[in-house]
């Protein structure tokens, strides 16, 4: 806030010059990024923003220039033949892919492929089967039907689910059409703003939104806010001089969608769309490459690594059974079997689920995720990117501390401001508010809605104080003179004295007191008691406030009688030898919220920068206030300053804190930059520009951290863009701001990233614990393939009954496990190492693939032999008995009692087996379910009801099983029969010897931490 | 927190190597995925013979005496683990199936619902349902006639006299007493068969174009086929001209299947239990043309009529006997 008005009052330390150069510098940064990005052709069509005249040029010649008159505007002829040939005046949103496009990358991504390969292998071994003439052909046509539906579905429901979170955003960016009022035909006219043409004349007034880029050629008080451009958020004056060469500095030219906050203009639109200023910055955003997500990265690792196993297994075992002499067409069909069990078909479909229900969780949170891996990204950010104004604080001016009577006090900065100061104090107080609040007030000042409002606080209701002190006369604020004075009749209707009263910059107020007041009684102002008055002014400034000096001083009756005429002009009044009263100062508070969420972030072990355009002292002392520089580190000045030294001779080392002026980065090579990213915990970039942001964003993603960043102004959309994450603020952003950004704060609060933080982290625990449940019955489903080849055991588990367990029972027992709480503080532990902290890692696939699931192989293999030995076909029988067991024309195939059975009798017994096979694993999932609930903790620890959404998957598993069994056992094609009720309890034991298992595990892991055990089994 | 991230400094970067001694082992554990991510995240930048170092690292890394990111120790310890493992859920596997065979009785299967009503299955049977031959060609009926002749070899009188007994007919033969005892079993004499025994026409009948086909029901343990009344057998054309079987003979009796021979008491203790049989001698039947026929088991509580099994109850065979 004190930016670029920093000359208004006090701690003006650099001056203003710096700046402009930092932000000069900040352009041809910002080219030079450009080409870096091999964007050469978009740098060069940026470069002729620079090129833009229309700011030198006088109005006759801009009028010649744009082919309109100021006072008739263009004709609409041609004004539609200028629309025509430049197009409507919006921006081009960035360049979508195309629906079908997105429709068919689902239909091909991830394990897709795999099942598209099956479903073609069962056409074809369906084609030459139906060519040589076989008896039940259809099945493998009916398979590959199956697979195709599989495959489609789950891309619809993917593809839906994408759209459905885009929507969100879409509308989000949707804005009301905006309306311009423009001189065409020699007419006013409301137009829709999109169809404004170069050389219109607009006319704007407080409150719009510039709806193009104008050169103004008339202004009264006009003042527009470019924060959303430029990042200042202190409104600007406009005017139609030209005071800048560079046209991004000159007071003549509005910005396209920046505001007008106070006064009216009338300009020329010299660019419209995508040719404006914004229009330019929006289309280096798009030109960022969109970085994959971590997620998105994890999840291709595990595809590749359960396809990788698919297709090794597959391919292996295709080996083996055509080397046993099966027939290729059989093989065949083995293969598609392999796959079918080893790919979690449903998982994908799962964890888009999951993620959404986060990111339902966070919206609620209001943290409004755009792309739904973003929704994890948050959980791996190791650095925080923050920027100070609205985010980090509460922006807006609050009243800090005041200094009067020789003590400073503290107000309260809270954002429920109550009160605050000390009784005996009342009479100083009272006279400093009443100076205060009585004073002018500008709606939409910052500092002075903060004086208001604190004396709201203090006195109550202001318009009858106001009303009982009626001004008389009034000097409004100027930069030459730096005071505000003006004068009131008292309130005590016996005193005829005028009041005039006085603030401004305090050593500009102290010049003009030759009293002070202290403890009600006014004092000469002795050196004494200025040396006091410059302590306390020098400890506001330092702490990054500002600071105003309040005076008043009774104008005797006798000189300034009832009808004294004062002229503001002439100041027939005394300005000098005046009363001081105090000094106040403002600053913008953090939000109370912030300094915890700082503190957690830090021991979540995340680095938070602050990265600002405000002044370095303000900075930090803000981040002092938040904990973004902790309480006992140093600066490398700090440190020269305590041990009184020269800067250079600090070793560097020392300081963990670190405040980087903007100018100082501009200088700095990316070696020094990154050694300042790596050595300091503690860093605050002040006076950055938007555009700086991205080269820090770069600078840490050198480091090989996950960065997020938070931003609400045009500038900052590149590095949102850039960023891993980025953050733009729901209030104060702009909406291009929100294009570039990957989430939106809705209420712009950096605590909301803390949630976001957490429930990042959490889904990405509990993603870790849907795959590990979802991978494990894939070797119960893949182990009878394989055993049925080696063996040759009639055919445990159909495949369409594998597609029942990973699309039917699986699914909702998964999901469920999205809900479970975190095992320990999440926040206590360090971000994951995006290198290193897989989300399938060797451990989790090792013991959900050899431990769990080969558990769990066994269990189901009981019941299968089970089944078949009660009904009379004992194990040992069943070995080698493949091709007669499958042979149509042996009708009395003799089982080890010496029954015979038919071809369709043992087809029954056969889906039997399926259904009992089935049930086993069903039941042994529900094992499965409940010790993925943790991965360290015992489940007695973590509750085995706290979560009860996955008792809602249990029983939904069960529920489904059932259904399935008894209510669809009589339908052939899907291969289930009614089961006998006992078979149900089969694997009952293995069941239990899981959570058995899985709790000595656990048990291991906390009693051993760093053990061989706890390296092999902790996942 | 895991020990992963504790070692995994964020600035930590590839390849580097020395490790503290305890993390040592770790490290190697992750080698794997993180040679993989690199490979992923870096494809464009590397060439195929840094991926081909890395893999070669990756399988034997001389440096560190490690073969696929684990040292021989790692190995074994790994290895040893899961010889436990598994064996002691082999272990696991046995036990539960022993106690499993425990329950069951070794002479009746616990359910029989799966595997009744019987099944039909007749005889000859080389690879399918159709006999086809020419009456003029010995080479193409007489792998059928081979295949009768060896089946019906344990039919043959004195074998039958030898190991069975000769039981009253029209009732069934119900043997009471230890369900481990052994059960006697009924004579079924191939001389039953009469014109299809083969004794007096070895070719049964297919050297004069009549052939014989002999159809036996699945043998089901405990089954009484019938409820009392014999079970019969008839045979029609399934689809097409009931003109183009014009008759059948049956042997023995008018096709039926005795009482005698039931119940089945199962392979065990029924040691020498001979399938009855019924031969369907078909006498006419139309030449030089595929006739399919259907021959169904007729009785109390016998399906023959269901479409999924067709075997269930009935047969269907087709015959095309030439000239």
């Amino acid at each position: 806030l004190l930016q670029k008005k920093s000359n208004v009052y006090s701690v003006e330390i650099y001056g203003t010059k710096d700046l402009e150069k930092t932000e000069i510098g900040d352009e041809e940064e910002k080219y030079k990024d450009l080409k870096g990005n091999n964007k050469k052709k978009k740098a060069e069509d940026l470069k002729k923003e620079l090129d833009l005249e229309d700011h030198k040029l006088s109005t006759s010649e801009l009028e010649e220039k744009y082919g309109t008159s100021i006072n008739k505007g263009l004709s609409s002829a041609r004004a539609a033949e200028i629309l025509a040939r430049d197009g409507p005046n919006s921006l081009t949103p960035p360049k979508a892919t195309p629906e079908i496009i997105k429709f068919l990358k689902q239909m091909v991504g991830g394990f897709s492929i795999l099942l598209w390969i099956g479903a073609v292998f069962s056409w074809i071994s369906f084609g030459i089967q139906l060519a040589q003439g076989s008896e039940s052909p259809f099945d493998n046509l009916y398979l590959g039907v199956v697979l195709a539906v599989v495959v489609i579905l789950t891309g619809i429901f993917a593809y839906y689910q994408e759209a459905k979170s885009t929507n969100i955003m879409a509308s989000f960016s949707k804005m009301i059409p905006q309306q311009a009022l423009v001189i065409r035909d020699a007419e006013k006219k409301e137009l829709s703003a999109d169809q404004l043409v170069v050389g219109d004349i607009v006319e704007i007034k407080g409150g719009d939104r510039i709806p193009a880029d104008i050169r103004l050629i008339f202004a009264q008080g006009c003042k527009v806010d470019n924060s959303s451009l430029t990042g200042e958020s202190e409104p600007q004056s406009r005017s139609c001089d030209f005071t800048h060469e560079n046209p991004l500095e000159t007071r003549n030219i509005a910005f396209y969608s920046t505001t007008c906050v106070e006064g009216t203009a009338t300009g020329i639109v010299i660019n419209t769309g995508d040719r404006t200023v914004i229009g330019r910055i929006a289309s280096l955003a798009s030109g960022v490459g969109n970085e994959k997500t971590p997620i998105a990265i994890e999840i291709e690792h595990f595809v590749y690594l359960v396809a990788g196993v698919a297709i090794s297994i597959g391919v292996l075992f295709f080996i083996i059974s055509v080397s046993m002499q099966n027939k290729i067409l059989d093989s065949i069909i083995f293969l598609i079997g392999i796959i079918v069990a080893n790919v979690p078909e449903g998982l994908l479909a799962t964890v888009t689920v999951s993620l959404s229900l986060t990111a339902k969780r966070m919206a609620k949170k209001n943290c409004l995720v755009k792309n739904l891996e973003a929704v994890e990204t948050l959980g791996s950010t190791s650095i925080i990117c923050s920027d100070k104004t609205g985010t980090l604080t509460q922006n807006r001016m609050t009243v800090a501390h005041l200094w009067f009577d020789n003590q400073i006090y503290s107000a309260d900065t809270s954002e429920d401001q109550t009160t605050l100061l000390m009784e005996g104090q009342k009479y100083t107080c009272y006279k400093l508010f009443v100076l205060l609040c009585i004073q002018r007030v500008v709606v939409g000042d910052a500092s002075e809605t903060a004086l208001l409002k604190f004396a709201e606080v203090i006195l109550g209701d202001i318009m009858d104080i106001r009303a009982r002190n009626k001004k008389v006369a009034e000097i409004p604020f100027n930069s030459t003179n730096k005071f505000q004075l003006s004068i009131h009749e008292t309130d005590d209707p016996k005193d005829k004295r005028f009041l005039l009263v006085m603030k401004g910059a305090p050593e500009r107020i102290l010049e003009r007191c030759s009293t002070i007041m202290i403890n009600g009684k006014e004092e000469p102002l002795d050196s004494e008691k200025a040396e006091a008055f410059q302590t306390a002014y020098m400890e506001l400034g330092g702490m990054g406030e500002r600071v105003l000096g309040f005076c008043h001083l009774y104008l005797p009756e006798n000189e300034f009688p009832d009808t004294y005429p004062f002229d503001t002009d002439s100041m027939n009044f005394p300005t000098s030898n005046l009363c001081f009263v105090g000094l106040l100062s403002m600053i913008d508070p953090p939000r109370s919220t912030v300094p915890d969420a700082v503190s957690k972030c830090r021991s979540a072990g995340i680095k938070v920068i602050m990265v600002t355009g405000d002044h370095p002292i303000t900075a930090k002392a803000i981040a002092k206030s938040v904990g973004i520089i902790s309480a006992t580190s140093e600066t490398v000045e700090d440190i020269a300053k305590r041990l009184n030294i020269p800067v250079e001779q600090v070793n560097r080392r020392e300081a963990t804190a670190a405040v980087v002026n903007g100018m100082e980065l501009k200088d700095m090579s990316l070696q020094q930059l990154d050694e300042i990213l790596c050595n300091h915990s503690e860093i605050v970039f002040a006076r950055t520009s938007p555009q700086q942001k991205l080269i820090i964003v770069e600078g840490c993603q050198r480091q090989g951290a996950v960065v997020a960043v938070t931003g609400d102004g045009v500038n900052d959309s590149p590095a949102l863009k850039k960023a891993d994450i980025g953050i733009a603020m729901g209030i104060a952003g702009s909406d291009a701001a929100k294009n570039a950004a990957d989430m939106v704060l809705l209420d712009d609060n950096f605590a909301s990233i803390v949630t976001g933080v957490e429930e990042g982290r959490l889904i990405f625990d509990n993603l870790k614990k849907t795959i590990a449940y979802t991978l494990t019955k894939n070797i119960a489903e893949l182990c009878p393939f394989l055993i049925y080849i080696i063996a040759s055991i009639p055919m445990p588990i159909g495949t369409i009954t594998i597609l029942f367990i990973d699309l039917g029972t699986d699914i909702i027992p998964s999901v469920a496990l999205a809900y479970e709480k975190a095992e320990s503080d999440i926040m206590n532990r360090r971000p994951r190492n995006k290198r290193k902290d897989r989300l399938v890692n060797q451990q989790l696939a090792v013991y959900s693939y050899l431990q769990i699931g080969i558990m769990q192989a066994v269990g189901a293999f009981v019941t299968y032999f089970t089944v078949y030995a009660e009904q009379g076909f004992l194990p040992s029988t069943l070995l080698g008995v493949r091709v007669d067991w499958e042979n149509n024309a042996i009708n009395d195939f003799e089982d080890s009692y010496g029954q015979q059975w038919t071809k369709y009798q043992r087809m029954y017994l056969q889906w039997t087996g399926y259904t009992a096979f089935f049930v086993s694993i069903t039941i042994q999932q529900v094992a499965d379910l409940i010790i993925r609930k943790t991965r360290r903790n015992s489940i007695f620890q973590q509750g085995l009801f706290r979560n009860k959404v996955i008792w809602v998957g249990i029983f939904s598993q069960i529920g489904i099983a059932l259904i399935l069994t008894y209510g669809l056992g009589h339908v052939t094609a899907l291969n289930f029969t009614p089961l006998r009720f006992q078979y149900w309890f089969v694997a009952v034991p293995f069941a239990i010897l899981i959570w058995v298992y899985d709790e000595v595990r656990k048990l291991f892991i906390r009693r051993y931490p760093g053990s061989w055990w706890d390296k092999n089994m902790y996942y | 927190m895991d020990g992963n991230a504790s070692a995994g400094d964020m600035e930590g970067q590839h390849g580097t190597p020395h490790q503290k001694a305890e993390n040592k082992h770790e490290e190697k554990v992750q080698d794997p995925d993180r040679g993989e991510d690199e490979t992923k995240a870096e494809m464009g930048s590397k060439t195929w013979a840094d991926l081909a170092g890395e893999m070669k690292t990756f399988l034997w890394n001389p440096e560190e005496r490690t073969c696929l990111g684990r040292t021989a120790k790692s190995w074994g310890l790994i290895l040893l683990f899961y010889l436990i493992f598994y064996t002691c859920l082999a272990g696991m596997f046995a036990f539960c199936m022993y106690v499993m065979l425990l329950t069951l009785s070794p002479y009746t299967p616990t359910y029989r619902d799966r595997v009744s009503p019987p099944g039909v299955m007749i005889r000859p049977y080389l690879n399918g349902f159709t006999i086809a031959f020419n009456v003029s060609q010995p080479s193409t009926w007489q792998p059928y006639v081979d295949s009768m002749h060896h089946f019906l070899a344990a039919y043959d009188d004195k074998v039958q006299e030898e190991k069975n007994i000769e039981c009253i007919s029209g009732q069934y033969f119900i043997q009471g007493g230890n369900e481990s005892e052994e059960k006697k079993a009924c004579q079924f004499k191939r001389s039953l068969l009469q014109n299809c025994s083969g004794i007096e026409d070895p070719t049964f009948g297919y050297s004069k174009g009549k052939p014989c086909i002999l159809l036996k029901m699945n043998r089901i343990i405990g089954y009484r086929p019938g409820a009392g009344v014999p079970v019969s057998v008839s045979c029609k054309v399934q689809k097409g001209n009931e003109s183009n079987l014009r008759s059948v003979d049956f042997y023995p009796g008018n096709g039926t299947f005795d009482l005698m021979y039931y119940p089945y008491y199962g392979k065990i203790t029924h040691v020498n239990y001979t399938s009855p049989l019924v031969a369907m001698h078909f006498t006419d039947v139309k030449k030089n043309h595929l006739v399919p026929i259907q021959c169904s088991l007729n009785g109390k509580g016998i399906v023959n009529d269901v479409n999924s099994d067709r075997f269930l109850g009935r047969i269907i065979f087709t015959l095309s006997i030439g000239k």
